[in-house]
């Protein structure tokens, strides 16, 4: 019997960035089937191509045999592929009935419903798959596994082949996953391919058939959960050389300049952080997406004040509760998103560079045209932002110099303490060293650094420590000469085992 | 150099102040041409006198629809400052003045309130301001009973509404002066820019440090207190206070900014606009009349130019946006053969 689905060499490249490397992946009937991968790791990009959601640049896609040339998101579901992501979709004002309905109701010719029909339809659904939900229910007063079971109920429902699932447990309890498990499970005695993602390495052992590990966009190996362990699936996530060469470490840092001791934030679900940085060092902060890497950054920077915990910059507790404090107290923060939050798109570069040091700048608050053209020209040379000139609109640069300007800001206000979030994500490999030089050449100023990244060969090459993040607090401290196994374990939660396995 | 030449006339003419500089004066030769008494010096000022009050309002919304807001209050505002400022001078006694202060000081506090609202409470302006559009009027139909009406200023004070002052109508340089002062104040200043960068981003602009919340309480107690400056005037001018007051005029000041091309979005716009806007509005209003047309016709026209010109600075960027589609997509095609 040929596989369900079968990928072959898949390549996609979102401009510069090529997030899949020739992928091969198959799936057979009756089987879970569990992906696994760092962040970036190109598992995301997998799923959409699967569902028709991205073309594929290269390679072959075969379901059940057939060789399927154009996958679009109509013709995925015809062929019978479904997808339950972590959010479920649903519209929460309708009942579930309506929910499944709309899922799965082909239009009449008179655009009439049949109530009776659509509720016993969903009755039988959710019943298929044990759960125990009112069809009539509005989907708003369903707590998140159970819209999950009826994400599940509408993938049956289509006849689906393939359920893709994404991260489902992520917000689940124990009890709530067992359920989950017992229907998955069902789903393959039935036949169905199940392509089930998860960072949670147990439950990856406690229900997937085979495994199979992506690696910065590559498929680097496929095996029987029975023949691995934990310590060999970390191995295969993360097993590879620092293929980049990164700027040598400082020397040795001097004074404190940042320091935590139990900071939390309840409403961002940070918890007893206590870190110190000194001037001149580069501290990583890495962990899984969701740790709360970006929330402790917004914390520090008075975007979400600490309420409780004490914050101290060159060894003086401070209060932080806005950004303007922030920056008054020498931090800097260069965020994520930067379209969003790092630059205005539709403001000029020169608007741009100046945004934070309006009042140092701009005395009395009289903008200083001249001034302000030459301070950005001087950064647009420092960090060789590719452009016609501070005038040109932030939003027509591309990703790494949108990045060098957002950066550009933040050097501008002289900061004691720096602190990157995601540095150099979405940034073509050029830029991205370019970059690694900068924050070296900083922390050689005596600029402190806290960089979050989820890019591990990163971490690793510029951190002279490693904070790692777990649940909304550090879990472990580890020196920056640590190998990425250790970082990765920390980061998963298999401190223990995966220390005492290398 | 000779193509960035010609570009960079092309961007001037495409300007949105350029259209609306052109209709405004198509819409004077054609008055004038129709109208014998219309290019006179006494209509032109007759036309001045008329607008200063929506041109003020008209001013200070700018601000506010840069930061991406609303201020629906600012008619009623006028109503509720003309009648304290009559109540202030005939039943508390105060001295011209001191009640032009005191009236002042009401607008800028009921700014004041619109902005807490906006910022603490985290509601929508359009919400929060068609609250106060209703309270502000209210408020003053009240303490009128709706029938009290102030009048018998003395002729020193209505000389700022109906006189001459070195030749020109008296109201004319406070206009100016505060026309001034907010072109300086939003193309001149980091707090411009703040509203601007608001009115793109406030998250993006939160991030930068700005204080967002108190950048946008400025552009609402600059239109709250200058809403009371227009209500004297417009005292002086009509010589009488009365709990309808301005109505409608928030409307006529939105129309006037949004004409002069600031985007109801916000970030984008300009304070002469919004000047150029007012003026096509008050030509079109007074020379219909010259053109002895019914006054009914007004509304109308005024709602034909501002949906043409608004169309007529879309149409360009219609055309450039099918332009540049074309050769996208050909570049496309091209480029995902060698990715592998």
């Amino acid at each position: 019997m040929p596989p369900l689905l079968q990928l072959a060499n898949v390549t996609k490249s979102f401009g510069a960035v090529r997030a899949l490397k020739g992928v091969s992946f198959d799936l057979q009937g009756g089987e879970i089937h569990a992906l696994l991968g760092e962040n970036g790791a190109g598992k995301s990009t997998l799923i959409k191509v699967v569902t028709g959601a991205h073309q594929p640049d290269g390679g072959t896609i075969t379901v059940a045999g057939q060789l399927v040339p154009h996958l679009s998101p109509a013709s995925a579901h015809k062929l019978g592929i479904a997808c339950i992501y972590q959010q479920p979709a649903l519209f929460p004002d309708l009942t579930v009935a309506e929910n499944i309905g709309l899922r799965l109701e082909p239009a009449t010719a008179t655009r009439t419903v049949n109530w009776p029909g659509r509720r016993d339809r969903a009755a039988k659904l959710l019943k298929r798959i044990g759960a125990d939900i009112d069809p009539d229910t509005e989907v708003r007063n369903l707590s998140m596994p159970e819209q999950q079971l009826v994400e599940i109920a509408c993938a049956l429902g289509a006849e689906a082949r393939i359920v893709i699932m994404d991260e489902p447990t992520a917000s689940l309890t124990q009890k709530e996953q067992h359920l989950l498990f017992a229907v998955v499970r069902g789903l393959r005695d039935n036949g169905v391919g199940v392509i089930y993602i998860s960072h949670r390495l147990e439950e990856i052992f406690a229900l997937a058939d085979r495994v199979t590990v992506l690696r910065d966009g590559e498929s680097v190996g496929t095996s029987k959960t029975d023949d691995m362990t934990e310590t060999s699936l970390i191995r295969l996530m993360v097993g590879r050389e620092v293929s980049q060469i990164y700027p040598p470490a400082a020397g040795a840092p001097g004074e404190v300049a940042l320091s935590l001791k139990n900071v939390s934030c309840g409403a961002s679900g940070i918890k007893n952080v206590t870190l110190e940085v000194r001037a001149g060092e580069v501290v990583g902060l890495a962990g899984l997406v969701g740790a709360g890497r970006t929330e402790l950054a917004r914390v520090l920077f008075g975007l979400t004040p600490a309420d409780a915990g004490e914050i101290a910059l060159q060894g003086r507790a401070v209060v932080i509760a806005s950004p303007a404090e922030a920056i008054a107290k020498g931090m800097a923060y260069v965020p994520e998103d930067r379209r969003r939050h790092g630059i205005i798109l539709e403001m000029p570069i020169a608007a741009n560079v100046t945004m934070a040091i309006q009042r140092r700048i701009f005395p009395g608050a009289w903008l200083r045209p001249k001034a302000e053209r030459q301070l950005t020209l001087e950064y647009i040379r420092d960090l060789a932002v590719k452009t016609y000139g501070p005038e040109a609109p932030g939003g027509s640069l591309s990703g790494g110099n949108q990045q060098k300007v957002s950066l550009a800001r933040w050097l501008a206000t002289k900061p004691k303490v720096l602190i990157l979030d995601e540095p150099t994500q979405g940034v073509d490999v050029g830029a991205k060293s370019e970059i690694h030089k900068l924050i070296r050449r900083l922390a050689r100023e005596g600029m402190a650094v806290l960089m979050i990244s989820s890019d591990l060969p990163e971490i690793l090459g510029m951190s002279d420590r490693i904070a790692v993040m777990r649940g909304g607090t550090i879990t472990a401290m580890l020196p920056g000469k640590s190998d990425a196994h250790e970082v990765m374990s920390a980061a998963l939660g298999q401190a223990e085992k995966g220390v005492a396995a290398c | 150099m000779a193509d960035s030449t010609g570009k960079f006339w092309k961007s001037i003419l495409l300007r949105h102040e350029t259209i609306l500089l052109i209709v405004l004066v198509l819409e004077w030769l054609y008055f004038n041409s129709v109208g014998p008494r219309f290019g006179s010096l006494g209509n032109t000022f007759d036309i001045v006198r008329h607008s200063v009050e929506i041109g003020l309002l008209a001013l200070v919304m700018t601000p506010v629809i840069l930061t991406g807001g609303i201020d629906l209050s600012v008619g009623s505002l006028l109503g509720l400052c003309a009648i304290l400022f009559g109540k202030f001078w005939r039943d508390a006694g105060m001295p011209l003045p001191v009640a032009g202060v005191c009236t002042l000081g009401i607008g800028a506090l009921a700014g004041g309130l619109n902005a807490a609202l906006i910022t603490r409470l985290r509601l929508p302006p359009l919400i929060v301001t068609l609250g106060t559009y209703s309270l502000f009027r209210g408020l003053a139909e009240a303490i009128t009973s709706g029938v009290d009406t102030f009048t018998n200023f003395p002729a020193s004070f209505l000389f700022l509404g109906q006189d001459r002052w070195l030749g020109i109508p008296a109201q004319a340089p406070i206009f100016i002066i505060v026309a001034v002062a907010v072109w300086l104040l939003v193309h001149g200043t980091t707090f411009g820019r703040s509203f601007r960068a608001i009115g793109f981003a406030p998250e993006g602009a939160r991030y930068a440090g700005i204080p967002v919340n108190r950048r946008i309480a400025l552009a609402y107690v600059l239109a709250g207190a200058v809403a009371a400056l227009a209500a004297i005037i417009y005292t002086a001018r009509l010589g009488q206070a009365k709990a309808d007051a301005g109505t409608g005029y928030e409307l006529f000041a939105i129309t006037a900014v949004v004409l002069g091309g600031t985007s109801i979005f916000g970030g984008i716009g300009s304070v002469h606009g919004t000047l150029l806007g007012v003026a096509a509005i008050a030509v079109l209003n007074n020379g219909l009349v010259h053109a002895r047309q019914p006054r009914e016709v007004a509304g109308m026209l005024t709602g034909g130019l501002l949906l043409l010109a608004l169309s007529s600075s879309a149409v360009p960027r219609l055309f450039s946006r099918l332009r540049s589609r074309k050769p996208a997509k050909a570049t496309q095609t091209v480029s995902p053969t060698p990715a592998s």
